[in-house]
């Protein structure tokens, strides 16, 4: 026998599943939740690098205008910020920002604390070599004031010089380095074997490389600078991009979930249902068939689970249940029988009377017959015993009514004629009833339909409530049988009434109870419940209307056969 | 046998008064026969009868309600008495009605004669 599972385990997994659905979803979207707030902390520290990168810059324009030192120290500290920053954060972050851009990160940041250095000393080189132009310049404005070196310089040249230093100095464009460049040539050529100017023209020489590695170093830390924001912004763009994925991806899952639960739920739910309803329908059906009265169902032993178990006690139950109907069926034809032999005790007597008269013609003939057989003609003689064999044939037909109503005999059902049964009842009871005095009145009802009946039991039925009238009645009294049909046309109904001394109200519930009797030591108590049964499995009623004083009525109803064997 | 007399006999069952008849008739009684007691009653106002054998247990008008009506009306009427059952009680109370014999079936005929003879015996 396979193993299956049980109505618990079914239970079970009809309620885990789809709980498992709701726990691996809940702990799903925990986790996700928990790394969208970790993606926060890195957007926010993504955030905080672009900041300190623009913080750089800024600080960075400033240097560039004002090229000192509390300048520079400002552009430090905003470095030092931005490492902080960077040391700060976890390796978890540093491999979901990417290696590489940290790395690019890192370097461009040591870059271009190296290039601030570098351009700081470019700038102080500058101011030194500002320093020496200014120095040089006044040396040789004092000489063409002295007219040391009066040759072609005049101070006006020498001061239009001066302003074009300071512009170039102020503007470090394209435009003031001309004019400065073509202004130091004319110097050359006005002047030659000047010693100032030769100096004057070095040192702005070395001004204009100053100015121009300054330039360049810028120029490198502005690219470094470009690239530092750049990685910066990328980053944060980048965890930006993410976070919002992440919760794209979220609310994809937590929808799938929600659609898979909605899916599954239902259909577990449902097979977990029909798993624990199926068998107990199947119960169910069963005990509605055996309520019907099929007491031979059995309940299928299909499944090894709780109603299993059931289904198993039901069987022994069922199987009790006919071995007790069975005792009940033998018993109630041991009750029938006796009740018979009862019936048949009171019968006797009339039926011994009734021998009388036929033994008492035999006896007359036969006596007369002796007596004057000389006198007596051939016809005469033959006349004699024919009346024998007939008075005999008398005797056969009474004892043989008798003896077809004691035999034990199998139920057998037929279509019959309800009136035929009440008169060969009656017959079968007429020397009683005149035994006791009481005249009978019978109205057979004509084309009331046939009814489908054992037809032994039913006269049982009759010879013993007609027995039970004439009992009630024994200073003799009327007895009334009348067949008929029911109001409804469903039933044929006998009723037998008599006009006895009545039941007492009291009694008249227990009527048909077993042992039951107001005759006292006279009845058994049998016939009523017996009669009862008999009516009862012909899917017939048996009622009784009664009042003390006046008589009895016992209506027995029998259904019309309409042609379909019950 | 100067005297003719006369038997009448009731009873339903036809070969009882038949039989009565025949075995009477070769005594010399003079016999009629009845298989109820109401056309019975009826000829008695017609004719006198001397002996009267009734069956005790008939439809209509019974045994009991026969020898009553008898012995109101003419009770010189000799009334005799078969029955089918050996009921004591109607023994009794056929003898309180003052019935003369009392018989119960199968009747042996030649005592039924000799109560006959008796009772007539005891009239002259």
């Amino acid at each position: 026998m396979q193993l299956q599972l049980k109505i618990w385990h079914k239970m079970i997994i009809g309620i885990a599943i789809p709980s498992l659905i709701v726990l691996v979803g809940s702990i799903f979207t925990y986790e996700y939740l928990n790394d969208v707030k970790d993606r926060q902390e890195f957007v926010e520290i993504a955030d905080d690098i672009k900041e300190d990168v623009l913080e750089i810059r800024r600080n960075e324009k400033n240097f560039f205008l004002y090229r000192n030192a509390e300048h520079r120290d400002n552009v430090y500290n905003a470095i030092f910020i931005l490492k902080n920053t960077i040391s700060s954060i976890s390796q978890e972050i540093i491999e979901d920002i990417g290696q590489e851009d940290f790395s690019v990160l890192n370097e461009s940041v040591q870059t271009y604390t190296d290039y601030i250095d570098e351009l700081y000393e470019s700038y102080r080189e500058e101011t030194k070599v500002t320093e020496r132009v200014r120095e040089e310049g006044r040396k040789l404005e004092d000489s063409v004031a002295k007219g040391r070196r009066a040759g072609g310089l005049t101070t006006s040249f020498v001061l239009n010089l001066r302003r074009l230093e300071k512009n170039y100095m102020f503007f470090r464009d394209k435009r003031s380095f001309l004019e400065l460049h073509t202004a130091l040539s004319e110097l050359g050529d006005t002047a030659p074997g000047c010693t100032e100017c030769i100096s004057y023209k070095k040192a702005i020489g070395d001004l204009i490389s100053a100015y121009s590695k300054s330039a360049s170093v810028e120029k490198k830390l502005q690219v470094t600078g470009n690239r530092l924001e750049k990685i910066a912004l990328k980053i944060a763009r980048r965890e930006r991009q993410k976070i919002k994925s992440f919760i794209t991806v979220t609310n994809r899952f937590l929808l799938a979930a929600v659609a898979l639960l909605c899916l599954l739920g239902p259909f577990f739910v449902y097979r977990t249902a029909k798993y624990i309803v199926t068998p107990i329908n199947r119960l169910s059906e069963i005990t509605k068939r055996i309520a019907a009265g099929d007491l031979n169902v059995r309940a299928p032993l299909k499944e090894r689970d709780e109603t299993y178990s059931l289904a198993l006690s039901f069987n022994t139950m069922l199987d009790h249940l006919r071995e007790r109907e069975n005792q009940l069926i033998e018993k109630e034809k041991e009750l029938y029988q006796s009740k018979k032999l009862a019936s048949i005790g009171i019968l006797t007597s009339g039926v011994a009377h009734e021998l009388t008269n036929p033994l008492n013609n035999i006896s007359m003939i036969a006596q007369t017959y002796t007596e004057l057989y000389d006198k007596l003609s051939r016809e005469d003689r033959l006349a004699f015993m024919n009346n024998v064999e007939k008075e005999a044939e008398r005797i056969r037909d009474i004892v043989r009514d008798l003896l077809d109503f004691s035999k034990p005999k199998e139920k057998s059902f037929r279509e019959a004629d309800i009136n035929t049964v009440v008169e060969k009842s009656l017959k079968l009871v007429q020397n009683m009833l005149d035994i006791s005095n009481i005249e009978t009145s019978v109205t057979l009802g004509s084309g009331i339909g046939r009814v489908f009946i054992d037809e032994h039991q039913i006269q049982q039925v009759l010879v013993n409530l007609i027995t039970n009238a004439i009992q009630a009645m024994p200073g003799g009294g009327r007895l009334y049988i009348e067949t008929g049909l029911s109001s409804d046309g469903e039933f044929v109904e006998i009723a037998i009434r008599d006009t006895g001394k009545g039941i007492p109200p009291e009694f008249l519930p227990h009527i048909f109870d077993p042992f039951f009797s107001t005759k006292g030591v006279e009845g058994t108590g049998l016939g009523m419940s017996v009669s009862y049964g008999i009516i009862k499995t012909h899917k017939g009623n048996i009622k009784v209307q009664s009042k003390v004083g006046e008589g009895s009525t016992f209506t027995v109803e029998l259904p019309v056969y309409r042609g379909d064997a019950a | 046998m100067n005297k003719q007399y006369k038997i009448m006999v009731i009873d339903d069952e036809k070969i009882v008064g038949d039989m009565a008849k025949m075995t009477l008739e070769q005594d010399g009684y003079v016999v009629e026969t009845f298989l109820n007691a109401a056309p019975a009653l009826e000829r008695l106002k017609e004719e006198k009868f001397d002996v009267i054998v009734t069956d005790y247990k008939m439809k209509g008008i019974d045994g009991m309600e026969v020898l009553r009506t008898v012995k109101k009306l003419y009770p010189e009427i000799v009334v005799i008495m078969i029955t089918a059952f050996a009921n004591l009680d109607a023994a009794i109370e056929a003898l309180r009605s003052d019935v003369h014999d009392f018989f119960p079936k199968p009747v042996k005929i030649k005592e039924l004669k000799a109560s006959i003879q008796r009772a007539l015996s005891k009239q002259k």
